[in-house]
């Protein structure tokens, strides 16, 4: 049989409290991106928001004892280190061109 | 079961409006650094929480990955734009912006419910959680063993289960590795690569018709054999 931690090593926290901590992370990161219009802010935005689905993951993956959830959790990880890599890239090409970061100024699309 | 015990509470509270606090002041500055600098408060006090939540492999990814990578790649940029003159924020359709937040976080909240109920253990075969299993899920989580969150754990994970999305993601960053370098060089680097380009073709197009191989050796078999013809 396994070793299992002594009572008390790990949180005893409800899992309630957890996804309403990621409910209110992603409502704040949503704010950033729809209000914002400086576009590194809204990058930001983007980022706390994919945190708030990495703690959700993490909530569950807990809650049900399984560690799958940590493995997605990974990825989601990686895949945002991309997205800010590419994500800041556009920035920076926006810039040269624009000489703008302001997301109401940007509109080549006319959007 | 054991209950919540006071401390546990008071590590979960002082990570949690750590969490919130500083996720508020990031989307709330308008000089960039400060947001950066507010954004990386709010991943540690979150690797906090995933360490309290015993995924401690995470907690370190999150501290290495987010708090070091990726907000490095932020300061510089900010570095490189080194403007801050961008309106804090936008009054052009706020009404529809803010009913666009609200939607989300509706959005948001449903699918957790969904998630929450298609989780939760129903007791046969097809049956809907009820509101005992729902209850149970959202309460205090279960006892796990000591290797729940470990490398070795999500390692066995990666390597076994779920080896071709590790494979997949290793292609999504070379991707991305390429795609950043392509969409961010100036007009000049860009001019530059395809003047190259175009000389590398010119020389290529230049060098094709004598030597290519299956040619040569097409001419050597039509001598051989015309050879053996006058025998």
């Amino acid at each position: 049989m396994p070793p299992t931690l002594t009572p008390g090593d790990t949180t005893k926290m409800p899992t309630t409290y957890y996804l309403l901590l990621s409910f209110a992370l992603f409502v704040v990161g949503t704010a950033g991106v729809l209000l914002r219009r400086n576009a590194l802010i809204v990058l930001m935005g983007i980022e706390l928001q994919l945190n708030a689905g990495n703690l959700a993951f993490v909530a569950f993956s807990r809650a049900i004892g399984n560690d799958s959830g940590q493995v997605f959790t990974f990825f989601i990880i990686a895949l945002a280190a991309a997205e800010a890599a590419v994500g800041l890239a556009i920035l920076v090409g926006l810039y040269r061109q624009q000489q703008t970061v302001n997301l109401d100024e940007a509109r080549l699309m006319r959007g | 079961m054991q209950a919540t015990s006071f401390a546990q509470s008071l590590v979960f509270l002082t990570l949690a409006v750590m969490t919130i606090g500083l996720a508020v002041f990031t989307i709330t500055r308008t000089n960039p650094v400060a947001a950066v600098m507010s954004l990386v408060g709010t991943f540690v006090g979150l690797a906090g929480i995933y360490a309290s939540l015993s995924a401690h492999f995470l907690a370190i990814m999150q501290m290495a990955v987010y708090a070091g990578a990726i907000m490095v790649l932020f300061i510089f940029v900010v570095m490189i734009l080194n403007r801050d003159d961008v309106a804090p924020i936008s009054w052009r359709g706020i009404a529809s912006r803010s009913i666009g937040v609200v939607a989300t976080a509706w959005a948001f909240a449903f699918v957790t419910l969904i998630v929450v109920r298609a989780v939760s253990p129903a007791g046969a075969p097809g049956k809907v959680a009820g509101s005992p299993e729902i209850a149970k899920l959202l309460g205090l989580p279960p006892e796990i063993d000591a290797s729940f969150g470990s490398v070795k754990s999500i390692g066995h994970g990666l390597f076994t289960e779920y080896v071709f999305p590790f494979e997949a993601i290793s292609v999504l960053l070379l991707v991305a590795i390429v795609g950043g370098l392509v969409v961010s060089r100036s007009a000049k680097q860009e001019q530059h690569a395809e003047s190259v380009a175009e000389r590398d073709k010119a020389m290529r197009e230049q060098i094709r018709p004598s030597s290519i191989l299956g040619e040569t050796a097409d001419e050597a078999d039509a001598a051989h054999s015309h050879a053996g013809g006058h025998h």
